[in-house]
């Protein structure tokens, strides 16, 4: 292979073809008159192209075709074909058109024209991203792509979001899609969304395969903007953005609280801790407490700024870009800050060679974003806190730190405010795409990208916060990474066409390496905090770790298009993949497709319904590369578990004295050098079809993939080590069906109306699991539990079916399992009169039934409205924050929602469902109480925006001058009772634990006003 | 122009393809420079040095035998009860005799134990790969795999004590996908006894802080042949062993009683400290079974740090308990209530209705090392950490003097003169009179139970295994305090001696049989 791929190069050198042709001038409009520029001009069944300029002008040379037909594309238009028949000059009108089947698509290693694609894919356009403020790529994807289930898992800023693609296809690995950003294979979803011109989703093994080991996740692959010849244009943009919170939880006041502590230490045979005239004191508000949601919560102002300065000539054009974004979180103390700079600059060398220099730089940093949720996090706390308690000592004016009721953990207030983690990044990358038409064509590319990430990371745990309060002793940390990538994929494209033939061959070898270095210092119990993190050497005791690692992968990839007579198209396609992590390197990965064209039949040729008919079928096969660098190499550890307990001390330690340390090595876990890649054959079926001349556009999927030697990160048994090491056990299979419908209701000079809806229903199932029925993931009596079984869907929550109170009727029945009415009563499953692991059953599933989107435009004159409802059916949330809320949980000692004041809870007189105070009582945190329909429809988007009319614009010297008000999350319906039904404990991957919801910041309520400049 | 065009891309071409054919294959070979793997490991003195350290920290951590955790399943005992309420549900269930295999702790119990063998087993594998050629050099590799095999057996002594039969694993694990079966007690026993013999052989009789030496293998050996002439063993012939191996110690050890009682708890290393796991608080390594884990959670510091009522004494244990100093210095029976002014405290007795639990709580367990966990005078809570440096004894002097007494009255006719000195040893120190003379056989050995009892009350286990071996579930739950958490009507106590296996492992061994009541 490698050897056919250099005789091939070579040869290329050596030869070359002069074309005889004739040369044509044309000028290309939209339906209005107006010159569209940028427009694609190619000779069909060549690589020969043109594009027009700013006033629309072309030129082109036929090249050696014999009838040769020019094709017009133009993104957002209709395709137009014009055979030459010896005419010099063309005038083009082009029909505007957003959603059809004409558009050229990107697909891996070139383009396509959309009618010859075999597979299933999506797309967003630069439009659709300038609705909303959005200041993440994955944000664009949601409620606009069908198959593709986006959630944003937290509300934080900066936060990334979590994208799906037909399903969970893996256990223990991650889930989310292979980004490939103007051909970065893996660059990760880091963009200035601003930047991007297109995004295509890639969905089914024919279009995915060609990624091998990295496509069973799908593909998302991002085209960023480009200059055009012409005039320089240069565009300014700003909105800024205020966020707040959703809702607060109903939480017991100070009065209530005491009221609910006295009770529950009565039941429980104590003394009331709080007296009369205290409670009065809280009843009249003589003592205030503290409503720690409103101390902790606030309203942020988000800035984002962008201004692109694009243009150039027939030979250089050029794309220049800088953005700033500033998002203060939600809670106290946060915030997330973004620079990102672009330069794409396109180079026409002579007429056979052009080089793409593309240069990135991003810095983003973070204070205090390191909130993924649980039982510690300050906002978690703040609903977990004593309502009874000040934030501040009112003699000493310092922070309380603990209270004797509710929870136990730290003061989140003092946490929040004073904990400090800052982390910078400098991300910067390099990609140098150089073609060559080697031949009319055969074309030779060379994509080169070098990536370059250095992280810098400072935190301080000084006074008041929770370490230092706990051991007298504060820490600071500084931490540095680096990580470096190296890509290269060079392909040979062959485009011919004979006939009634034509066919596509790429032939491809890539390379890609990566490497990370990291380095980390902490210093405890720091003489002064005066310098926060920025003197370590002040710091009495000091450690350090360093960390390497590296890896790459070695690929092949052959890929053939054949079309007959504009009908029929058969795709292939194989990818050999090399990976360093197996011990068996090589795996391979098929694909095959067929698309018909009916359309193009007789007997619809001149059906005036059908303005377009497409049937496609596709299979293929997939990896997913969830082993890591290392996992069939055994090691030995410094210390165990990471807890830096590297030391063990024979003569021990004393006050603010370590002792003597000797060096602790221990043995890591055991490993499987029996690893394979989880793959994942895919069956795809679909039709795409316009009608009304393209008015009204369907497409229809339906597909059907089963994963196979699926990852799982097992836990092993103690006797053997303990912890958990990856194996290949059983499979699971995805079946669903996606429906796209676009159309334009109404579309007339002053007023059109767009609407689109999307909406995709996937079955998950685990179809076998090495001869075991299930799994279950223990987190034990405190924490979540879920189970993997035969027949349900990834990570089902499994535990105790909650029903309520034992009655008083039935005091005789509870008594055999040592309980009495008002306590907590569950199925007891085998009937052995107790409530043990025997008596679990599954409970739900974060997996929705469907998801959709429905986004529709007005244009009203220079008005424009849009708004973009976005929504789930049937998935289930497992609230752990709304648990611990009734107390007696874990590290929760009273309750403080307002469901559980005494008046609602059980008493002989009034026999309600929610238990008593108790000695006896269970309150498990792994049961049905706590899981909730976090089905939800939220209202995405609305935004109204105005365009200066063109005479006024032409005063003041601009091309476009756009001010808009939009609104963001303002309608949420759900019947979930937490803050937000959309967050979930798992931001990233991993199917088994998804649906957990454990104290996440929500995403926020958002007014954003903004503005557009052309110049 | 052509002409560039070719030179040009035929570099180009050349030097790209040139690169892809040579340079990239190879670097799908995995090197984890930053790692230390066993192909590498064990080519020295140090490396084995530091193996033997990581084996320590293993088992010495929290989530080991680290925090109060480690006696979840031991609750059951009447020197062990938890708060009514509150967080305290883990060990609750097991006061309760209700415990159950999805317990939040009792994972602690047998992944202390589990991690100790599994680095042993890694150290015996591996310490003859070390070179030593002069006998100083050997003597330090065999005492290096001497911890080993100490460790092991100490390790294998809970688990078999706690959960009954256990695999029996003592090479390192080849294949991490494999299920061992569960093997009996007895040859689990056998194991325990070889290990511990071949301890023997490779350890000095110098007495070193944190390190076994001979004295502590024949401490271990005397307990586990006394535990195995009980249940659920009953090899009484164990006895004579029992007697000879604590024997040996009394002869030998120069171990003593002369330590006042409190001191034992607030410092290191005294003098009849056998065997202890040693902690650092700034070494990140703290021991939390001392300190703010048995403090009420009324009692609240100046600096506001308050206690956390994990364990304290049941009510009828501690009425039982003989007058004499050690009873004074063992409860904590005036508890100190801070005052609304956050300076003063009022001071209650222990069945005071201004405590929520109403219970006396341990008075020996505050202080830590040196008041390193509660710092206080008789009427102040100055400080109070749940972090400490204390030593967590594993065996003590008295230990070997009262397994001493019972073992030797057991195996003969009856007490000897030897066996009352050793028991009457004990009581010395503790304040009491010399134990009644002439008792028959079985109310001395009841005798030497009740001593025991008290001599080590709350400390780790020591009281439940006695419940355990004798079976006394049905006197020890009928002399309950009506107020205690409730003990279900018709328990069978039958099947209450044993912790199940925790689920999380049980699930991972689908062969396996849980233990009778689970």
């Amino acid at each position: 292979m490698k050897k056919i791929l250099l005789l091939l190069l070579l040869a290329s050198c050596l030869t070359q073809v002069n074309a005889q042709g004739q040369l044509i001038n044309g000028k290309i409009t939209d339906e209005n008159n107006r010159t569209l520029s940028g427009a694609t001009i190619i000779i069909k069944g060549t690589s020969i192209t043109s594009s027009s300029d700013e006033s629309g002008n072309f030129q082109i040379n036929t090249g050696n075709q014999l009838n040769p037909v020019l094709v017009v594309t133009h993104i957002g238009y209709v395709d137009e074909e014009y055979p030459v028949k010896g005419r010099s000059n063309f005038s083009v009108r082009l029909q505007q058109d957003t959603r059809t089947l004409g558009d050229v698509v990107v697909v891996g290693y070139g383009v396509q024209r959309k009618r010859d694609i075999t597979g299933a894919s999506s797309s967003v356009k630069a439009t659709e991203i300038a609705k909303r403020p959005l200041t993440r790529l994955e944000q664009a994807l949601q409620g606009t792509t069908s198959g593709v289930a986006v959630i944003s898992p937290n509300g934080q800023p900066g936060a990334g979001l979590r994208v799906k693609i037909r399903g969970a296809n893996s256990i223990t690995g991650s889930t989310e899609p292979l980004y490939v950003i103007d051909g970065n294979i893996g660059g990760g979803s880091d963009v200035n969304v601003n930047d991007v011109e297109n995004i295509e989703v890639l969905k089914d093994a024919a279009s995915t395969a060609i990624y091998g080991s990295r496509g069973s996740n799908g593909v998302v692959l991002i085209t960023t903007k480009s200059g055009a010849a012409g005039k320089t244009k240069i565009g300014v943009g700003s909105w800024f953005r205020t966020d707040k919170i959703q809702k607060q939880l109903d939480l017991m006041g100070p009065y209530d609280f005491a009221r609910s502590v006295n009770a529950q230490f009565v039941a429980t045979g104590s003394t009331a801790p709080f007296t009369a005239a205290q409670l009065s004191d809280f009843q009249s508000g003589a003592v205030k407490g503290t409503d720690w949601q409103d101390e902790l919560h606030r309203t942020a102002l988000v800035q984002n700024y962008q201004v692109d300065v694009s243009g150039g000539s027939e030979n250089v054009k050029y794309y220049l870009s800088v953005g700033y974004l500033n998002q203060p979180g939600i809670i106290l103390n946060q915030w997330f800050k973004r620079t990102s700079l672009r330069s794409n600059i396109d180079v026409k060398i002579n007429n056979r060679m052009n080089l793409k220099f593309l240069a990135v730089a991003t810095i983003p940093q973070n204070h205090n974003t390191e909130y993924g949720g649980g039982l510690t996090d300050p906002f978690n706390q703040a609903v977990e806190w004593d309502p009874t308690s000040p934030v501040r000592n009112p003699v000493s004016g310092k922070y309380i730190t603990n209270s004797p009721y509710a929870s136990i953990q730290f003061n989140p207030v003092a946490q929040a405010a004073s904990q400090v983690r800052d982390n910078t990044g400098t991300n910067i990358s390099g990609n140098a795409i150089y073609t060559y038409r080697i031949w009319n064509d055969l074309t030779f590319t060379s994509s080169n990208v070098y990536s370059i990430g250095n992280g810098f990371g400072q935190s301080l745990d000084g006074p008041g916060t929770s370490d230092y309060a706990g051991s007298g002793k504060g820490n600071a940390q500084a931490s540095s990474n680096r990580s470096r990538s190296f890509l290269t994929s060079n392909y040979l494209t062959y485009k011919h066409t004979f006939g009634d033939h034509a066919i596509n061959l790429t032939g491809l070898f890539e390379y890609q390496e990566f490497q990370n270095t990291n380095f980390n210092a902490t210093a405890r119990n720091l003489s002064s905090y005066s310098l926060g993190y920025y003197n370590l050497a002040l710091g009495a005791t000091q450690s350090v770790s360093s960390g390497y690692s590296a890896d790459a992968l070695v690929s092949y990839m052959g890929r053939l298009y054949y079309t007959y007579k504009d009908k029929y198209t058969l795709s292939a396609s194989v990818r050999r993949d090399g990976s360093s992590h197996l011990v068996e390197k090589y795996s391979t990965f098929p694909s095959v497709g067929l698309a018909w064209n009916m359309k193009k039949e007789n007997f619809l040729q001149g059906s005036n319904l059908f303005s377009d008919l497409k049937l496609r079928a596709s299979y293929g096969k997939t990896g997913n590369q969830a082993v890591g660098a290392y996992s069939t190499i055994q090691r030995l550890n410094l210390g165990i578990d990471n807890n830096n307990q590297t030391n063990y001390y024979y003569s021990g330690g004393g006050p603010g004295v370590a002792g003597t340390p000797s060096v602790a090595v221990t043995l890591g876990p055991g490993v499987s050098k029996l690893l394979k890649w989880e793959t994942k054959a895919t069956y795809d079926l679909g039709i795409d079809a316009a009608f009304l001349k393209g008015r009204l556009t369907v497409t229809i999927d339906a597909y059907s993939s089963k994963i196979s030697d699926l990852l799982f990160n097992k836990p092993a048994s103690q006797v053997n080590g303990g912890g958990n090491y990856q194996t290949n056990i059983g499979s699971v299979s995805n079946k669903g069906i996606e429906l796209a419908i676009g159309g334009t209701p109404v579309n007339t000079s002053n007023f059109k109306w767009t609407t689109n809806f999307n909406i995709s229903h996937n079955r998950n199932e685990v179809t076998d699991l090495g001869g075991l029925d299930n799994i279950l993931q223990i987190g034990g009596n405190n924490t979540f539990n879920s189970i993997l079984k035969v027949g349900q869907p990834l990570g089902e929550f499994v535990g105790y079916k909650f029903l309520g109170t034992w009655k008083s009727k039935e005091a005789g029945e509870a008594a055999m399992f040592g309980m009495k009415p008002g306590d907590a009563r569950y199925v007891d499953v085998n009937n052995d009169k107790a409530y043990t692991a025997a008596d679990y059953q599954t409970l739900g599933n974060a997996t929705p039934d469907y998801t959709w989107g429905f986004i529709n435009d007005f244009f009203y004159k220079d008005f424009s409205l849009s708004f973009m409802f976005q929504g789930r059916q049937g998935a289930q949330i497992y609230s752990q924050t709304l648990a611990y809320l009734w107390g007696g949980l874990g590290d929760m000692k009273n309750a403080t929602t307002i469901e559980a004041v005494p008046e609602n809870l059980w008493t002989a007189q009034n026999e309600t469902d929610n238990p008593a105070w108790s000695k006896t009582s269970k309150n498990f945190n792994g049961s049905s109480r706590y899981v909730y329909d976090g089905s939800y429809t939220k209202l995405k988007n609305i935004s109204l925006s105005y365009h200066l009319p063109a005479k006024v614009l032409s005063r003041m010297r601009f091309t476009n001058l756009e001010l808009y008000v939009s609104g963001q999350n303002l309608v949420v319906i759900t019947p979930f009772k937490g803050y937000d039904p959309e967050v979930d404990q798992q931001p990233t991957g991993n199917a088994i634990s998804q649906g957990q919801e454990f104290g996440i910041i929500p995403n926020p309520k958002s007014i954003t006003v903004g503005i557009r400049i052309g110049l | 122009m052509k002409t560039i065009n070719s030179i040009l891309s035929t570099a180009i071409v050349t030097v790209i393809c040139a690169w892809l054919t040579t340079g990239c294959t190879k670097k799908l070979e995995e090197d984890p420079r930053a790692n230390l793997t066993p192909g590498s490991y064990f080519t020295s003195q140090t490396d084995l040095d530091a193996a033997v350290a990581g084996m320590y920290v293993a088992i010495a951590r929290d989530g080991s035998w680290g925090f109060t955790s480690k006696m979840t399943s031991y609750f059951g005992s009447d020197d062990l009860t938890t708060d009514p309420a509150l967080n305290k549900g883990d060990m609750r269930e097991f006061d309760r005799l209700v415990g159950s295999s999805s317990n939040g702790s009792l994972p602690n119990q047998w992944v202390g134990p589990w991690v100790g063998i599994y680095n042993a087993n890694n150290i015996i594998a591996n310490y003859s790969k070390v070179p030593a050629l002069d006998p100083a050099s050997i003597a330090a590799k065999n005492e290096s795999a001497g911890n080993a095999y100490f460790i092991r057996a100490l390790s294998y002594y809970y688990l078999v004590r706690t959960f009954g039969p256990v695999p029996i694993v003592l090479t390192p694990v080849e294949e991490v996908s494999t299920s061992y079966p569960r093997s009996s007690v007895d040859s689990v026993y056998q194991a325990i006894i070889s290990d511990l013999q071949k301890a023997k052989t490779m350890l000095t009789t110098t007495k070193k802080q944190g390190k076994p030496n001979v004295y502590a293998v024949s401490a271990i050996l005397s307990d586990v042949y006394l535990t195995m002439a009980g249940w659920p063993l009953n090899k009484t012939a164990n006895y004579a062993l029992a007697a000879a191996e604590a024997d040996f110690v009394i002869q030998n050890g120069r171990y003593d009683t002369n330590t006042p009682y409190d001191k034992v708890f607030s410092t290191n290393n005294c003098s009849e400290s056998i065997f202890a796991l040693q902690y650092s608080v700034g070494g990140n390594l703290p021991n939390r079974s001392f300190g703010s884990t048995s403090i009420p959670l009324e009692e609240l510091a100046l600096n506001g740090n308050s206690g956390w009522d994990d364990f304290y004494p049941e009510i009828n244990f501690f009425k039982a308990a003989p007058v004499c100093t050690r009873t004074d210095l063992t409860f904590h029976t005036t508890i100190k209530i801070r005052n609304a002014d956050k300076v003063t405290y009022t001071l209650v007795p222990w069945n005071s209705p201004a405590t929520h639990a109403q219970h006396p709580y341990y008075e020996k367990f505050r202080a830590g090392l040196n008041g390193d966990g509660v710092n206080e005078t008789a009427n102040t809570i100055i400080d109070m950490q749940p972090s400490t440096n204390k030593e967590t004894i594993i065996i003590r002097y008295p230990q070997v003097l009262l397994n001493y007494a019972e073992a030797s009255a057991m195996a003969g006719g009856g007490p000897t003169t030897q066996g009352y000195a050793a028991i009457n040893q004990v009581r010395a120190r503790a304040g009491e009179a010399p134990l009644t003379p002439a008792l028959g056989q079985i109310a001395f050995r009841d005798a030497v139970v009740f001593e025991r009892a008290y001599e080590c009350a709350g400390e780790f286990g020591v009281r439940w295994f006695d419940i355990v071996r004798l079976q006394l579930l049905p006197q020890v739950s009928a002399s309950r305090d009506a107020t205690e958490n409730p003990i279900p009507a018709g328990t069978d106590f039958s099947k209450k001696y044993l912790a199940p296996i925790p689920l999380s492992e049980f699930s991972v061994n689908p062969s396996w049989t849980q233990n009778p009541g689970y």
